[in-house]
């Protein structure tokens, strides 16, 4: 580990602003890529990188759920069932990455990040689904009114062995790579078990608090989580996507989206590349 | 109360519990991050730095608590003993910790 100076502590708050940035602006986590930058560009151990991502995912997950409370968009029964699947995911995954050699944490992530660039450019037009309002939600579906339609969304769940069985991995993939894994559930949730776009996403950022506590509790019990690094990182993120939101509800990440799964691909193959060396 | 009633009152409650959590690991981390950097109180950053880590991962237990708390209040028992299973899993991360670190 380097010595941490204020120089440092600077550069992990910019990265996690900037990550942090992105991540709101994309609709995704920063994890994919603050685990790299700290991994590759500053040379931290991968566990290291990991539980400080982790720590940011938290603290996003908690804020961002916090200011969402209140418009009915994060489906808390739905997010409370599948939350069973991410924890149980969450704690093997951390359990996981405690016993493997960092070269395979690598070329996992690699391969995680080529598969989330190639959902984000498969999903470049995706708009949210909206369906019949009369319809009854069930007890897991759920209702919200959503301000640019000016309509109530219902909407039922379907397929819950999907659903719970995407949110496993998800949780799995989460404290093994430090990243929030939102970026597998939320595509999963809207393609085929019926939620739309922004519950999905709403209750997928809510849920990723509960699963990353799972696995980074395990990297502070063992000491990989550095709390001076950590902090600084969380601040940024904090900052970044407040920022990013604020930018967010103006631009169109379509363009972003497009650049972004460029970056993806090339920290995808630099993962990989050094996981085999 | 109706469905949508108690879902409001849920979504109300957890939303004071995570807000609280996040407003106290951010002052926290932040006052522990500048103090770490002045001469001589080093040991007060490290403590602060540690409570808002502890903070931070205390607040989504603490939103599955008191949403297992609520649900038994509503007698839906389905959704307790959900809850209590992610309590569980969450405890297991510790345990985990612990057992790597060959306490137990």
């Amino acid at each position: 580990m380097p010595d941490v100076t204020p120089a440092l502590a600077l550069i992990i708050f910019g990265a996690g602003a900037v990550a942090g940035g992105l991540g709101a602006l994309l609709g995704i986590g920063g994890g994919v890529f603050l685990v790299p930058f700290l991994n590759l560009g500053l040379n931290f151990p991968f566990t290291v990188a990991a539980a400080i991502s982790l720590t940011t995912v938290i603290a996003t997950s908690s804020s961002v759920s916090a200011g969402r409370t209140g418009q009915q968009l994060i489906n808390m029964r739905l997010g409370m069932v599948l939350e069973v699947a991410t924890a149980g995911g969450s704690l093997l995954g951390g359990v996981t990455a405690q016993m493997v050699a960092q070269s395979i944490l690598q070329k996992l992530f690699g391969l995680v990040t080529a598969v989330v660039a190639l959902i984000m450019l498969s999903r470049l037009n995706r708009r949210n689904v909206i369906l019949d309002p009369s319809a009854q939600p069930g007890t897991l579906g759920g209702r919200y009114y959503e301000d640019e339609s000016g309509a109530t969304v219902t909407y039922r769940v379907k397929r819950m062995p999907i659903a719970l069985a995407a949110s496993f991995v998800a949780g799995n993939v989460s404290s093994l790579l430090g990243i929030g894994g939102g970026v597998i559930k939320v595509p999963v949730l809207n393609a085929w078990c019926g939620v739309p776009l922004r519950a999905a996403a709403a209750t997928s950022a809510f849920m990723i608090g509960v699963t990353a506590t799972a696995g980074a509790v395990i990297y502070y019990g063992r000491g990989q989580l550095v709390p001076l690094l950590a902090a600084a990182a969380v601040l940024g993120v904090q900052f970044g996507s407040w920022t990013g939101m604020h930018i967010g509800a103006r631009a169109s990440a379509r363009w972003l989206k497009l650049l972004m799964a460029i970056v993806l691909f090339i920290v995808s193959v630099l993962m990989f590349v050094r996981g085999v060396r | 109360m109706t469905p949508p009633a108690r879902a409001a009152r849920l979504e109300r409650i957890v939303g004071v519990v995570l807000r609280l959590g996040v407003g106290a690991s951010t002052v926290c981390l932040g006052a522990g991050l500048t103090l770490s950097f002045v001469p001589g109180l080093s040991a007060q950053a490290a403590v602060l730095l540690h409570a808002g880590i502890v903070v931070l991962l205390v607040t989504p237990v603490a939103r599955v608590v008191v949403s297992a708390g609520e649900y038994a209040r509503q007698r839906d028992w389905l959704f307790v003993g959900l809850t209590l299973t992610v309590l569980l899993e969450l405890l297991g991360g510790a345990v985990a910790a612990l057992v790597f670190n060959r306490r137990l």
